[in-house]
């Protein structure tokens, strides 16, 4: 265990160096997030100068849940999503061969080998909105909603990437996985809002086949207060079914990759 | 001129029939934003018991559809295309020939919405269907918004590629991008009908030429405008359409100057 | 005596290649009915290394010395037979196993472009828990030998074929294996790289003993590295064992290629002329007379003489040939 913390370690000094080269590139990543964030939050400003509430969802409460939609962006862009693109160039041009020759987890290696450090600001940013919200909503908040809300992100974080997992090990099979993930990272944007106030339909897509719905909203809930220890529970069972079957897609694909007779 | 563009449509058709699946999922991009805001609106309609400043929750739906499908007719790539295109050496070649650069991309971004109009109305009708829309228009309002789009396309090609000469400076100009987007996002009518901004706002929305090109044209498909207003949108979009490519006629010369100063 | 550290036998691999035809009808029966073309890449092959050893594998491209080399390094499931690698079996991805042996290949990289190849190593050597002290000492070392030191703060992208490929090498023996498996290590490189790199490995292997394992399609790699051979085609082996005997069984002829200014005549005398064009002629000679017989065509054919080469027959040619043909080369006229 330790030493796989240290490689995730050597792994994160190492793309950090190399971001740290285009310093301006950096910090102009973090005034976008300022900007994207900024913007988002007025959004959400306008549309509750009309209404007080809405599908039962307060001001502070939204803007809680906006924070969650950046905390969980900010998680899964930070390590997943720069390690699955690489993964897919691998698997197109053959370097995933190297991967395999290493005495590590094939799996730990294509999921976090590569970070983009500077989406941790966004995790901050995501932090702080979180925060504001939490102080207008001015309800006391207990080390055991604290807890659950830490689970719950989690969990949300996880089950978005046993998605993205599924999607990449379909490139041993089919070349062009990208279409798909275009379509994914469409469906995300619908995490800005509770899931509730979507139609039944696309309620139910955001909470399976894409759960970006149920990542966002299930953390502020439980911050909220509106979910209890059951519900995370319940939701982390889902998240190891979800990562279960995600991992074990992965490894008949190595497989088939590999050449190993079914 | 007539000849060029013919050519050009027939080497761009056979592009765009490579890219049928990327083309497809670009629209769906387009519309997934104006859908999520269309369920957020109609919860804050049912929240305030049907109706929202005078939107009901039907009007939002209509709104919102008729947003999407202008959002589709006027999207414009170029800002993002053209640094790609000069980082890979591929402009150079294309100053030398005698026709502008800028009318390659005309012909292409045509094409590419011709051939995604159809799955976009499929998918207007099922929103439609899902949210139980109404249209409450006259006859002139569909005449008027053809006008009207058409200097709504232009303006956003316009735009687009008066940002994109910041190329020619900035190199990487993914923040002006951005900055671009979110202002748009604000102040074109995305998140809220104009009218249902804060009056500052509107304000801001009226002097800013982001919601010549999406709130006024969907407004008017939208049947929420009198005869008289309509009209009175259709000269903003022409003087906004007319400044851009005064503006872009500027910057690309200077562009130009120095590009080749620094070394094509 | 030792067990061998690499026991291979009666390895196979076949693979399932789909077959696609051209035209419509074909992409729509394809849909419904996948047709499937079963490809014979190595044929049960038996053969063992012993500790210390420098093997060179040789045959041309597609006889299947890469496939055989992924299925030692654990890459690839073999279709039948059996093969251990320091007493593991590879394709189980034992950790000690990937610990202890490397795979290094020519035309592709392992490491990241963008970033110095030090920053690199550093990651190796946690993914390879490579304690500081033997890193420091290994990675020295080997800058020693490659003479790496200006190249490791460079961003890989920076450095030139030959550089990258130096660092490649330090990247793969970074954790000091015991088993190396070379897939065509020069390849594409300039002739003092291929030199340089050559040198390299027979002077890791004196110092540490590493098992050398070696594919290739230049000759002079194997000639200069390795004293024994294996040679396979078609998945098949064709010949194990000392280099010497054979280079003299399958290349015991040299080829000469002349160009005249005017056209050519009857140069029948020089040795077996094999074709001959307007102005050029290709001749073989036996080996050791290679010399001897060019200085004399360049004496008698003076001014005529445009252009002149001397080369070993390419390798496809030789085990083409020696294999299939009837009558030994051995016999070229003098």
């Amino acid at each position: 265990m330790i030493r796989y913390l240290r490689m995730f370690r050597a792994f994160a000094a190492s793309e950090f160096q190399f971001e740290m080269e285009y310093r301006g590139n950096f910090y102009l990543s973090i005034f976008e997030m300022f900007l994207v964030i900024g913007t988002s939050i007025g959004a959400v400003l306008i549309m509750f100068g009309h209404t007080t509430t809405m599908n039962g969802w307060t001001l502070p409460e939204m803007i809680v849940l906006l924070g969650v939609y950046y905390l969980i962006q900010g998680g899964v862009n930070l390590v997943f999503s720069p390690s699955f693109e690489r993964l897919m160039e691998h698997v197109r041009v053959g370097t995933l061969d190297f991967h395999l020759l290493k005495p590590v987890n094939v799996q730990f290696l294509v999921s976090t080998r590569h970070l983009r450090v500077v989406r941790a600001a966004d995790l901050v940013l995501g932090l702080v909105v979180v925060i504001v919200g939490l102080l207008q909503v001015g309800a006391q908040i207990g080390v055991a909603q604290s807890l659950l809300f830490a689970l719950s992100l989690f969990f949300g974080v996880m089950l978005v990437y046993s998605l993205l997992l599924g999607l990449v090990t379909l490139s041993f099979w089919f070349v062009r996985v990208e279409n798909l993930l275009a379509i994914f990272w469409a469906f995300t944007e619908a995490g800005r809002f509770p899931v509730d106030v979507y139609p039944l339909w696309l309620r139910v897509s955001l909470s399976t086949i894409v759960p970006i719905g149920i990542a966002v909203t299930a953390p502020a809930n439980a911050i909220a207060g509106r979910m209890d220890a059951v519900g995370v529970a319940l939701l982390g069972a889902g998240t190891v079914l979800a990562v279960g079957i995600a991992s074990a897609l992965w490894r008949r694909g190595l497989k088939s990759y590999t050449g190993a007779s079914a | 001129m007539i000849r060029i563009y013919r050519q050009l449509l027939v080497a761009q058709i056979q592009a765009a029939a490579q890219y049928r699946i990327q083309a497809v999922l670009w629209m769906l991009f387009s519309i997934i934003r104006p859908v999520i805001f269309l369920a957020a609106w109609t919860a804050v309609s049912a929240a305030q018991g049907g109706s929202v400043g005078g939107y009901t929750t039907s009007d939002f739906a209509a709104y919102y559809i008729a947003l999407t499908i202008v959002g589709h007719l006027t999207t414009a790539w170029n800002s993002f295309e053209f640094e790609f295109e000069v980082r890979q050496g591929k402009l150079s070649p294309k100053l030398l020939r005698p026709l502008h650069p800028l009318h390659y991309s005309v012909v292409e971004n045509l094409i590419w919405k011709v051939t995604t109009f159809l799955p976009l109305m499929l998918v207007c009708l099922v929103i439609a269907l899902t949210f139980q829309v109404r249209w409450s228009g006259e006859w002139w309002h569909l005449a008027l918004f053809v006008p009207s789009i058409v200097l709504a396309a232009a303006l956003s090609f316009m735009i687009g590629w008066v940002v994109a000469t910041a190329t020619f400076w900035l190199q990487r100009i993914n923040t002006v991008n951005t900055l671009l987007q979110r202002t748009s996002f604000i102040f074109a009518g995305q998140i809220a009908p104009l009218s249902l901004m804060p009056t500052a706002l509107q304000v801001v929305s009226y002097s800013l030429p982001f919601a010549y090109v999406l709130a006024i044209p969907a407004e008017i498909l939208r049947g929420g405008v009198t005869l008289e207003r309509g009209l009175l949108y259709l000269v903003g979009q022409a003087v906004w359409l007319g400044l851009s490519i005064v503006a872009f006629r500027f910057a690309w010369r200077a562009g130009l100057r120095e590009y080749s100063a620094v070394g094509a | 005596m030792d067990a061998p550290v690499v026991d291979v036998r009666a390895l196979r691999k076949v693979y399932r290649v789909t077959e696609r035809e051209t035209g419509l009808a074909a992409t729509l029966r394809s849909i419904v009915k996948r047709r499937y073309r079963e490809v014979l890449a190595v044929d049960g092959i038996t053969f063992h290394i012993d500790p210390g050893e420098v093997v060179g594998f040789l045959g041309p491209n597609g006889a299947g010395k890469t496939t055989t080399l992924k299925m030692l390094s654990g890459l690839l499931y073999p279709t039948g037979g059996e093969a251990t690698v320091l007493g593991h079996v590879p394709w189980r991805r034992e950790g000690s196993f990937l610990r202890g042996m490397t795979l290094l290949m020519g035309n592709r990289s392992q490491l990241v472009w963008d970033i110095p190849a030090a920053d690199s190593f550093l990651v190796l050597k946690e993914i390879y828990a490579v304690p500081e002290a033997q890193y420091r000492r290994t990675l020295d070392e080997l800058t020693e030998l490659l003479e790496l030191q200006p190249l490791l703060h460079k961003p890989v992208r920076g450095l030139s074929l030959g550089e990258r490929m130096k660092v490649e090498f330090a990247a793969g023996l970074l954790h000091s294996p015991g088993v190396a498996f070379l897939d065509e290590p020069t390849l594409g490189l300039d002739i003092s790289m291929q030199g340089r790199i050559r040198r390299f490995v027979a002077e890791y292997n004196q110092r540490t003993g590493a098992t050398i394992l070696l594919t290739s399609h230049y000759m002079d790699d194997v000639v200069a590295l390795c004293r024994r051979v294996i040679v396979i085609h078609h998945g098949v082996l064709l010949y194990d064992g000392a280099l010497a005997d054979l280079a003299e069984r399958l290349a015991p002829y040299k080829r000469i290629t002349v160009t005249l200014r005017g056209t050519v005549g009857d140069l029948s005398t020089f040795g077996e002329v094999v074709s001959s064009g307007e102005n050029t002629a290709t001749i073989h000679v036996p080996r050791t007379q290679a010399g001897e017989r060019a200085a004399r065509l360049v004496r008698e054919l003076g001014d005529q003489l445009a252009d002149i080469s001397v080369e070993d027959p390419p390798i496809e040619e030789v085990i083409d040939k020696v294999f299939t043909s009837e009558r030994p080369l051995a016999e070229a006229t003098a």
